[in-house]
């Protein structure tokens, strides 16, 4: 360690959701290195600590070193050529990162998705189903009485949400912090976080939904008999007093994670605690918050909703954007063999997807941006080596509540960012798109047969 | 005669031929037929790329081939029919109102969303969402009928508002799902959550299906409506336990978290 040490003040920290922006780094500036993360949690120090600049080529082209320029080129016309490319990844990079990549989507009429498909995908899903009764997690910090966590562990996959957002920070009408509130934890199983829990509701696995679809008729004054602990493993005296707590208190909170939205049921299980936080609003004020896992998720799904209109999982084959999960979402189209070039940005598909899909990613032209080694690096055609968002470049970022969140980087890389890197493929895509279209005209529209009048 | 497609070029990535359809095909000449515009990925080739053409248009579509990979066949049709030789992919009868589609092999996810009205038969195995709504939308099939001789997955008439669907195997999760109206009959085992959000229409069952706790016993009773419809399923191919015609069936309401209307009948036996 030097004694040159410079103190980036409120950095974010771009590892989870929570995005916290109250992050003090010392860092050294010879060195390149963060040696203090203050107020950072146990994820956050790790992901500050563990980043360091490594020697590696910033472009390569089949395991070559390459120019960065070279680099481009061949990436851009391997996804001029395919007929069916696919985008994927997106939730670790900017905001600024991610429209360059539904820019070349666009271009190319390939399908963009991002790794929403495989985490919070079905809530997106409900989303569009039932609707989501929302606020930010300011909102909950300063007026939630009732806080229940549904199928999520966050003590530890997101430590500081408790803390910061939700559970013991004093708000404007929270003064008293967690006294003034009651935490509900429904879990099959008992965690790191049960212990924050003034009540633990215990499920029999998979059995969420129904417990969801009961507390939605009790809601609405129907009556339930006492079968439902039998089939359910909650007693029917748990769910009338929580009934009464959630239709009793002022403001409300249900955060749900991927033991709701990736258990049998998907889309249904996240649509029925939607439904019952908008049941709750005919009562009292309650809202329902998906807690997303990568640093800039929620990014993605705001950038490809407002440039395409939908959020994951959409084709523009056609030249116009369709939305069809379980079509267009990438297990699907490298499952069924559907995709013939791939761009992955800042993700890792060859290490976590199922085996039929990383056995069709590695017969097809790779073109990956990250920025470190992984396994979906390993099989690409192209390479890029990248700088770490919220460490070496600026940018915007999506908290899990859709507040938007400006990155103070720490150091310098040596490497360009995903969007100087993206700009460049979408340029040169753009280029070779044109040259294509003056070069063929309107042939396609010319071979359209029209009824004949006779 | 009908107009036979023999697939002579099996597409690469997946080929979207909407155009495969006896509206879009009215009145052209063969060569014209070859010449309609599909979607091989994201390029615009003629349907000719892939197919001969022979036969007499006369309304009536004959495909030979696998044809599994392509999608939105029948889409739009609302009359003539379509025979498909083997497998079919997505999207096939996606809003179709009227005409006929008998699938020789396995359909694909989507077979027949949003449909209006028609039919479609499938002799092997369907996938998910038949009959159903596209994402985000209210509204399934509004009319027609799907019977499919063997199995078919998650979310059977999903948001359905009118219409039969009729499966002689089994059904997954979620069957009949929001759905607003219409019949549903399953002669298999079905999967869980069965009517979940359902405001009205029947779903019919030869097992007992496993019961959400919205959902409330009624009776018991022997239903004369199903005489009409297992005698014409009878008709249509199915394998039904004669039984039935006579037996009695369990009634049970639901869901009581929306309107309570619907109801799930399942056969308890002689």
């Amino acid at each position: 360690m030097t004694d040159n040490i410079k103190i980036v003040e409120n950095a974010t920290c771009t590892f989870c959701g929570c995005v916290c922006d109250d992050m003090d780094l010392h860092v050294d500036v010879e060195e390149k290195k963060i040696v203090k993360a203050k107020n950072a949690c146990v994820l956050g120090r790790a992901w500050f600590a563990e980043h360091t600049i490594e020697d590696a080529p910033a472009a390569m082209i089949d395991g070559k070193e390459v120019s960065i320029e070279e680099a481009i080129e061949e990436a851009a016309q391997t996804l001029v050529k395919a007929k069916f490319p696919i985008t994927y990844g997106l939730s670790d990079t900017t905001c600024e990162a991610q429209r360059q990549a539904v820019a070349i989507s666009d271009f190319v009429k390939g399908t963009i998705d991002t790794t929403t498909s495989v985490c919070h995908g079905p809530s997106g899903l409900a989303f569009q189903g039932v609707g989501e009764s929302t606020s930010t997690l300011g909102e909950v910090k300063n007026r939630a009485d009732l806080v229940i966590y549904w199928g999520g562990n966050p003590a530890e996959s997101h430590p500081r949400h408790f803390g910061r957002y939700a559970v013991t920070p004093k708000g404007m009408f929270t003064p008293g912090g967690k006294k003034d509130r009651t935490v509900v934890l429904v879990d099959v199983r008992k965690t790191k976080s049960s212990p924050v829990a003034d009540i633990l509701v215990r499920p029999k696995p998979g059995k969420d939904f129904e417990v969801l679809w009961a507390l939605r008729a009790l809601v609405k004054g129907k009556t339930l008999s006492n079968d439902i602990e039998k089939d359910t493993g909650v007693p029917l005296d748990v769910l009338k007093d929580l009934v009464e707590r959630m239709k009793n208190c002022r403001f409300g909170v249900l955060f749900f994670g991927m033991g709701l939205t990736m258990t049998r049921g998907r889309h249904f299980n996240s649509g029925a605690l939607l439904a019952l936080a908008n049941d709750l609003n005919e009562f009292t004020h309650f809202v329902a918050k998906p807690v997303r896992g990568h640093g800039n998720v929620t990014g993605a799904d705001n950038v490809v909703s407002w440039q395409t209109g939908y959020p994951f999982g959409v084709n523009f084959s056609r030249g116009y954007p369709r939305f069809n999960p379980g079509e267009f979402t990438t297990v699907d189209t490298l499952s069924n063999g559907h995709a013939d070039a791939a761009l992955i940005i800042a993700s890792d598909p060859a290490s976590n997807f199922p085996k039929k899909a990383i056995d069709h990613l590695k017969r097809i032209p790779i073109i990956v941006l990250d920025t470190k080694s992984t396994e979906t690096t390993k099989d690409a055609h192209v390479a890029f080596r990248t700088a770490t968002y919220g460490i070496n470049t600026t940018g915007t970022v999506y908290r899990m509540d859709d507040v938007a969140i400006t990155l103070r980087p720490a150091f310098e890389s040596p490497f360009p960012d995903d969007e100087t890197i993206l700009t460049g493929i979408r340029k040169r895509v753009h280029e070779l798109m044109l040259a294509k279209h003056k070069a063929h005209g309107a042939s396609g529209e010319a071979k359209v047969a029209s009824p004949s009048k006779d | 005669m009908a107009l036979i497609l023999k697939l002579h070029t099996q597409p690469d990535v997946p080929l979207e031929a909407d155009c495969i359809c006896p509206d879009k095909f009215a009145q052209l000449s063969l060569q014209q037929v070859e010449q309609l515009p599909v979607f091989h990925g994201n390029r615009q080739v003629a349907l000719g790329d892939f197919f001969h053409c022979s036969g007499d248009n006369d309304g009536h579509i004959q495909i030979e081939g696998d044809i599994s990979k392509l999608k939105h066949i029948g889409s739009m049709m609302s009359f003539g029919s379509i025979r498909i030789s083997g497998s079919v992919g997505v999207h096939t009868g996606a809003a179709m109102s009227g005409g006929e589609i008998i699938i020789e092999g396995d359909a694909d996810d989507w077979l027949g969303p949003e449909m209006l009205g028609g039919r479609i038969v499938v002799k092997g195995n369907a996938g998910h969402m038949v009959g159903s709504g596209y994402r985000g939308s209210t509204v399934g099939m509004q009319g027609g009928e799907i019977l499919v001789l063997g199995n078919v997955k998650n979310e059977t008439g999903h948001v359905m508002r009118r219409g039969l669907i009729a499966v002689n195997g089994n059904a997954g999760d979620f069957t009949g799902v929001n759905m607003l109206a219409g019949n549903i009959f399953v002669f298999g085992e079905m999967g869980i959550r069965t009517g979940a959000g359902m405001k009205r229409g029947s779903i019919v069952s030869q097992t007992e299906p496993q019961m959400l706790p919205t959902f409330s016993y009624a009776c018991r009773y022997r239903p004369v409506f199903l005489t009409h419809y297992l005698s014409y399923l009878v008709e249509s191919g199915f394998s039904i336990d004669p039984d039935m015609t006579r037996g009695e069936f369990e009634r049970w309401c639901g869901d009581s978290v929306e309107l309570n209307r619907g109801e799930i009948l399942f056969y308890t036996g002689k």
